[in-house]
């Protein structure tokens, strides 16, 4: 055989010499077998020794001539089979670094995997079929394992997500019932006080519950259709954490947050104010400021803490980009990873931008900037304490003019409009008189709801005074409950003798009265 | 919990307000401003809001232009009493507004005597 390496020059003169070395045997044999024979038979024996060296250079072509061929088929099956071994090598190695990352990131989008399964399925087959069934069925085990465990923590989510969502329930029905018992007890202060207790715990209650079915891919609670000013929404967030009396809230300006965003922009408000309130020593203050910068309003969270170290700032901004993964259920044990989290969720599904930075009180100041397209300038018609609640009433304005939001939208039974001038209420009342004949003794409710149960009327002593000038209302004051305050100014007017009729008279009566109730 | 469930609980949770009546108290106690006012209390401001005052208290300021009870801001507020009266304390002491105690019964003269000197008044 042929040594390996062997150049082929060598190779060809090795082989001529292999070819020839049984012709040559056979010749020599013959010519010593012809020269040892009798001249007689020296002639057979040349023949057959030329015959023998022949058939033997005849044979010996031959058999290399076999040996040549199958070494040919032995060196093509030897290619064919490091080629397979190539490509099995590369299906496993596609396998392992593309085609399963893909199947499962496909299952994880939601796909079936049985879909995922027929997608692979029509990839080559050149590494042969068996191996092909090999990869399928190695894809097969792996797409159902993760598929099972994607089901099994989906339905743990969803179970949270459910009971988050009942509790949340309770947690709204009871609310809404303190809310009215503190307007059934609102006279008695130290129910009153326990109840604002309970209405506290209550809040606290529902942000846990809000918590986890926000982390559970749900919304948080409630939604709200209409707008509700940006200040009602920041106290909507310190109402929802332990130590909303640390909190400084200071004044904002006059914008409101368009109303699907107003619950989740409430809830991340109040993770952030706990973490501030939470990580800093009691006695501190957490300083909470909204101002407005141009991609929207910046609402800043400020505490003086500990400081948050590059390092420490870097894992909880870490925590709020991967809060997208999911409901991790070690995170629920864990309250400043949970509301991080809570956090980054819903500013990624918000667009809220959410940055720590550290604070120039030592502690961390959190920003959060609520985009442009989440704000409107437009006035709220949301009921805001104090503010909205007014402006909604159709009751006209007892003192001076009403704030610019407010403004006279809905006119009640006097229907003039209210000028800014102080002394502009006067004349109301006597139009109220004037359109309800039943005079002075009419109270003039003009505010229909009482949802306190008070009494909602328009002072009464202007009507009596205003409405007066004859002698028979003079004699026939008003004999509803009228203050005693106000009775008596009417009584020093009419001893005074002034002329109760005129609006200017009204309204000196207004200065006067002040200055008599006290003597 | 099925989506025609969800319907039903957002749409009845639409109602109401994000604040707490807590916060607008900023957790004080009712129970400190009570001996101060009560329901008639009358309040009359002394000053104009500030921009930067909590805006109970600037709606507060806004309405006792004339003088009103206690019960009277609480309505038109639609604040309860109590946590008005946490409210006016806090004006109270910042000398904002001013708290004019009604004049007990007992102190006022009978009605009929006042009727009748207003009778004898307008006779003159």
């Amino acid at each position: 055989m042929l040594r390996a390496g062997s150049s082929p020059g060598s190779r060809l003169a090795t082989a001529v010499l292999v070819c020839l070395t049984p012709a040559v045997v056979m010749a020599a044999t013959g010519v010593l077998a012809a020269s040892a024979a009798s001249p007689g038979t020296r002639t057979g024996i040349v023949w057959c020794g030329l015959v023998g060296a022949a058939g033997a250079v005849v044979e010996t072509l031959r058999r290399r001539h076999a040996v040549a061929v199958v070494r040919e088929q032995c060196a093509r099956q030897e290619q064919e089979l490091l080629r397979r071994l190539a490509r099995q090598e590369a299906g496993m190695v596609e396998l392992a670094r593309v085609a399963l990352p893909e199947a499962i990131a496909r299952l994880q989008r939601g796909d079936f995997p049985d879909d995922v399964l027929t997608a692979f399925e029509t990839t080559d087959t050149v590494a042969g079929p068996e191996f092909h069934q090999a990869r399928l069925a190695v894809l097969r085990a792996v797409l159902e394992a993760v598929d099972n465990e994607e089901g099994m923590r989906e339905s743990a989510q969803r179970a949270f997500v459910n009971i988050a969502r009942r509790v949340q329930a309770i947690v709204h029905r009871q609310a809404v019932d303190l809310r009215a018992m503190e307007d059934r007890h609102g006279t008695d202060p130290a129910v009153f006080e326990d109840l604002l207790r309970l209405d506290h715990g209550n809040a606290l209650v529902g942000r846990l519950a809000d918590s986890i079915a926000v982390l559970g891919g749900a919304r948080p609670g409630r939604q709200w259709n209409a707008a509700v000013p940006l200040y009602s929404v920041l106290r909507g967030g310190m109402s929802r954490i332990l130590d909303y009396t640390r909190v400084e809230l200071h004044p904002v300006s006059d914008v409101a947050i368009v109303g699907p965003a107003v619950e989740p922009l409430i809830h991340a408000l109040a993770e952030l104010l706990d973490n501030a309130t939470r990580y800093s020593p009691p006695q501190t203050r957490v300083h909470l400021t909204a101002v407005e910068v141009q991609t929207g309003i910046a609402i800043e969270i400020e505490d003086g803490g500990l400081s948050l170290g590059e390092e420490g700032r870097a894992r909880a901004e870490r925590m709020l980009h991967e809060a997208q993964a999911g409901l991790d259920l070690n995170d629920l044990g864990e309250t400043p990873r949970l509301g991080l989290a809570v956090v980054g969720r819903l500013a990624h599904a918000y667009g809220f931008q959410v940055s720590l930075r550290p604070s120039a009180y030592g502690g961390v100041r959190a920003v959060l900037i609520v985009p442009q397209h989440l704000i409107t300038t437009a006035p709220a018609t949301g009921r805001a304490h104090g503010l909205g609640g007014m402006a909604s009433e159709s009751r006209p304005a007892p003192g001076t003019a009403m704030p610019s939001t407010a403004g006279p939208r809905r006119q009640g039974p006097a229907t003039a409009p209210v000028p800014a001038a102080r002394s502009s209420h006067r004349p109301l009342p006597r139009a109220t008189a004037e359109s309800e004949p039943a005079g002075p003794d009419a109270v003039p409710v003009v505010g229909d709801r009482t949802p306190n149960g008070l009494p909602q009327r328009r002072r009464h002593a202007a009507p009596s005074r205003a409405g007066a000038p004859t002698r028979a209302q003079v004699r026939e004051p008003a004999p509803e409950p009228v203050q005693p305050g106000m009775w008596l100014a009417a009584f020093h007017d009419g001893v005074n003798g002034r002329a109760p009729s005129t609006a200017t008279g009204g309204g000196h009566t207004s200065e006067e009265s002040p200055g008599k109730g006290e003597q | 919990m099925s989506a025609a469930d969800q319907d039903t609980v957002d749409q009845d949770w639409d109602e109401g307000n994000p604040e707490r009546l807590y916060v607008i108290a900023r957790g004080r106690s009712p129970l400190a401003a009570h001996t101060t006012f009560d329901l008639v209390t009358l309040i009359i401001s002394r000053s104009q809001p500030t921009p930067t005052m909590q805006p109970e208290h600037a709606a507060i300021l806004r309405i006792c232009g004339s003088p009103l009870s206690v019960a009277e801001v609480s309505a038109y507020l639609r604040l309860p009493a109590s946590l008005v009266t946490v409210l006016l304390a806090d004006l109270h002491a910042e000398k904002r507004i001013e708290v004019r105690a009604p004049i007990p019964k007992a102190a006022l003269p009978a009605r009929s005597l006042l009727e009748a000197v207003i009778h004898g008044l307008q006779r003159l």
